[in-house]
């Protein structure tokens, strides 16, 4: 039967990867200023700006571009930048792992911080634990992680001459060295998602908490910790989950100013550097994988409804 | 002199504030603290960190950006290169052989360059460390000039031909006298000398294997948005240089942990370009620094980046030079670096103050000094002289380089044109367009930006103002001025040669072709452990080290 699901699934991915790429092709393309103007100063081409913009291909019909592009997608080529002239399936087998890394650290850290304090907030709603942990989150959804970062980097090193680990250590250097410098990103992009996944948490554990079968566990004279985690938090986690979906997009758009921040090579700092180029296939190569994930993760998150509420049946 | 060394603004606002004070820009453009290096000998070995910028590619011959450029004054010779060490004012370029043990001049328009001897390429395939011949200078040369994709081939637009005569000569033909013919063969954009096998094996150099030179330091690694390291060339042609071992260049893009690891000391050397901190960062952090870092060492010198208003002069009303004067008289030129440099600056003539040798002080410049006073009685008066007693509306053509900077310096050349009656409105675009359209003269109205921060005067008369020239964005066609630029670029005698540099600015500064504004006074900084380098403008950081030692 989940095998049938998740058939039916990936092909409702179908779609919804087409649409993405239509959009991912159309939006770069809608940014002021393209390739070829930025191009023509850098490299000479002065008044030959049709010569260049034939040489990239950009002179064609933008369905045709589009299609040969996807063809080329559906191969397995993901093209080459405009101005590294290396292609992009190398740039990104380079970066990808750094960002999925950071983002998978920045989750674990969401979770750990959020559903912790979430319980405790629900379990001891509007005491000053409550008050204290909700003010908590309103400030961790008001302040953007680019400024929590540059007070981490900058003040301790106008205080004490110490600055966090800056700069980027292959794993082959230093396996060690090269996780560590993961954890502080990591910890500041999860602290701006925990704040989401925490306010959620809440509310949902107090909802169940109100639930008869939970007074009836009460009744029975279960403890504390096994009414709300066994009983309730395993029933108010189905929507969190959903919002850990949600929350995992974002973590991968907070990637770009973080990796840029703590100078880790990242998917995230290339694609910045490519809009600022306006190069095309990167942008385009770069969207269209987070987009990917974003799928085969939201897919991941349905799965997991089955394992934390039997009553979802993939029928 | 190890003691720390904190900035001092070389002219106080109040002494720029007063007209008279304008000489004083002569003065500024000297580095005021300066710190030499102890006569110690030299110690071998170190490595020296600094933050550079990610090469887009590694081909010098096919980009125009210093990202790449900066590398290959690591990696690579040239003919000529400018003199580096403690010893060298900044803002002057004396030239020294490189590759060239020596050269001569039998005729206006020929150069003969004798090579020295047994100069070994770096010792990597596919050249394995040949001997560099005159051919392989003949090869580059000729690359440079006719590979398709060079912005920076117009450099040796004069030559004719290059040619070998024997194994260690080379002869230039110019087509017509060109007396800045060496200090562009010297000058780290243009001709960098690469080997013709790497151009064969691998179809260009853009690829970090194709890296070989002959120059002091090997490219070692390399790795997209994070740094590069280069190590000693054991065989470099000057016995016993390079001194420091290891060059650590890390691409760092953002202000907050470039100023965090360099308060650390991550960097050996100010994180922007040269070698220098922002004024504005610098206010900041000083303090922080004389606890942190106290053996560090500072110099101040005026900064080549200047800024300028430019104008359709063709056409009506910027054809009236009594408007155009009147656009000069009426922007507050010190309103803008209080604004925007902690009021730290100097006014530049058509030559910018920063070239110490070829720049004429403001107040030096005759009749046209009046023009850079912030007048705007005098410039209502003349605008109504000129049939314009109610201003007129403009556009200004603009885009931030992402300098907010230039952002805050715009809008207040609005607002003070706005109250001389010149109602302005900022175009502003993004900068892929507003390079191929304003900044080569594709504009109706006004343009304001930076320009390239050129090290001769050359680049900035004879391109921004003879007729025809891509960046003459003013569409200027005056024939005195064109008969002066072509006068200086064929007087050989440089005492001359100023005297006529010096008319041109005159000249210019009477009818105000284009308004320039200012520049910022630059804080160069070093750590105290690097002896005997001395901070220059322009990007040429391996010509400065390769003599540099590190004391740690």
């Amino acid at each position: 039967m989940l095998r049938r699901y998740l058939f039916k699934r990936l092909l409702v991915a179908i779609p919804s990867l087409v649409i993405a790429s239509l959009i991912v092709f159309t939006l770069p393309r809608l940014l002021p200023g393209d390739a070829v103007q930025l191009m023509m100063e850098e490299k000479a081409y002065g008044k030959d700006v049709d010569d260049l913009r034939h040489k990239l291909g950009l002179d064609r019909p933008i369905y045709i571009q589009y299609f040969t592009w996807v063809g080329d997608v559906v191969r397995g080529n993901l093209g080459e930048s405009l101005w590294t002239k290396r292609t992009v399936a190398e740039e990104l087998a380079m970066r990808l792992p750094i960002t999925l890394l950071l983002g998978g650290l920045a989750i674990f850290f969401a979770i750990i911080i959020a559903i912790p304090i979430g319980v405790l907030s629900a379990v001891r709603a509007d005491t000053m634990r409550d008050y204290v942990a909700r003010s908590a989150a309103i400030i961790g959804l008001s302040v953007p992680s680019f400024w929590i970062a540059t007070l981490v980097i900058v003040l301790p090193a106008i205080w004490w001459g110490w600055t966090p680990h800056l700069g980027f250590t292959e794993f082959s250097k230093s396996p060690t060295a090269h996780v560590l410098q993961f954890l502080l990103p990591a910890f500041i992009l999860g602290v701006a998602s925990a704040a989401g996944i925490m306010r959620l948490t809440r509310a949902m554990l107090l909802e169940v908490l109100r639930q008869d079968y939970v007074r009836t566990a009460w009744a029975k004279g279960l403890r504390e910790g096994v009414v709300v985690l066994k009983h309730s938090l395993k029933n108010a986690l189905i929507p969190v989950v959903t919002i850990l979906g949600i929350q995992l997009a974002q973590i991968f758009s907070g990637t770009v100013i973080i990796e840029s921040i703590f100078q880790l090579p990242g998917m995230g700092r290339f694609l910045f550097d490519a809009i600022n180029q306006r190069d095309y296939p990167v942008i385009q190569g770069i969207n269209l994988l987070v987009v990917s994930i974003i799928v085969l993760m939201n897919l991941a998150v349905d799965l997991l409804y089955a394992v934390l509420d039997p009553r979802i049946r993939y029928s | 002199m190890d003691a720390y060394t904190p900035s001092k603004p070389s002219l106080s606002r109040r002494d720029l504030l007063k007209w008279g004070g304008a000489g004083l820009a002569a003065a500024a453009a000297a580095p005021v603290v300066w710190s030499p290096a102890h006569a110690q000998s030299p110690k071998r070995g170190g490595t020296l960190s600094l933050r550079l910028w990610d090469p887009p590619h590694f081909d010098p011959h096919l980009t125009i950006s210093y990202k790449t450029h900066i590398v290959y004054t690591f990696s690579h010779s040239r003919l000529l290169k400018p003199k580096a060490g403690p010893g060298v004012v900044p803002g002057t370029f004396p030239l020294e052989g490189d590759l060239a043990e020596s050269w001569t001049q039998p005729n206006e328009t020929t150069y003969v360059f004798k090579l020295r001897k047994g100069v070994r390429w770096h010792n990597k395939p596919p050249v394995n460390g040949r001997e560099l011949t005159a051919e392989d200078i003949v090869y580059s040369v000729e690359r440079f000039r006719t590979v398709k994709g060079n912005a920076n081939a117009y450099m040796l637009a004069s030559l004719d031909k290059v040619e070998a005569p024997d194994k260690y000569t080379v002869k230039f033909t110019l087509k017509e006298p060109y007396v800045w013919f060496l200090d562009m063969v010297a000058n780290p954009m243009a001709v960098a000398i690469v080997p013709k096998e790497c151009v064969e094996k691998f179809g260009d150099l853009k690829k970090p294997k194709s890296v070989v030179g002959t120059g002091p330091w090997m490219l070692d690694s390399y790795r997209p948005n994070v740094g590069y390291t280069l190590v000693r060339n054991p065989n470099y042609f000057v016995p016993g240089l390079p001194y420091i071992d290891r060059v650590e260049a890390t691409v760092d893009e953002d202000n907050a942990s470039r100023m965090a690891a360099f308060i650390v000391g991550k960097y050996d050397l100010g994180w922007e370009f040269p070698g220098q901190i922002n004024r504005t960062d610098w206010v900041q952090i000083k303090d922080t620094l004389k606890q942190k870092r106290p053996r560090l060492q500072t110099a101040e010198f005026t900064g080549n980046v200047m800024s300028h208003i430019s104008m359709r002069t063709d056409q009506k009303p910027f054809s009236d030079p009594r408007v155009r004067q009147a656009m000069s008289l009426a922007i507050d030129r010190q309103g803008i670096l209080d604004a925007t440099a902690e009021g730290v600056g100097v006014f530049n003539s058509p030559v910018p103050a920063a070239l110490t040798e070829w720049s004429l002080p403001v107040a030096q410049l005759g009749e046209g000094a009046k023009y850079y006073k912030y007048d705007p009685k005098e410039a209502k008066r003349l605008l109504g002289e000129a049939g314009y007693p109610n201003g007129f509306p403009a556009s200004i053509c603009f885009t931030t380089y992402g300098s907010t900077v230039l952002v805050d310096s715009a809008q207040l050349i609005l607002k003070y044109l706005k109250d001389v009656g010149i109602d302005s409105k900022l175009d502003q675009k993004e900068y892929g367009a507003y390079i191929s359209s304003c900044f080569y003269g594709k504009f109706d109205s006004l343009t304001y930006g930076p320009q390239t921060p050129f090290l001769e005067p050359d680049n900035f008369l004879f391109g921004q103002y003879y007729p025809g020239e891509t960046k003459n964005q003013s569409h200027i066609n005056d024939p005195v001025v064109a008969d002066m630029l072509i006068r200086q670029r064929r007087t050989v005698d440089v005492a001359k040669r100023r005297e006529v540099i010096h008319d041109i600015q005159r000249y210019l500064a009477k009818q105000q072709y284009y308004v320039q504004i200012a520049s910022g006074v630059y804080v160069a900084v070093w750590d105290g452990a690097l002896k005997n380098y001395g901070p220059n403008l322009g990007y040429d950081y391996g010509g400065r080290l390769m003599a540099a030692w590190l004391d740690r």
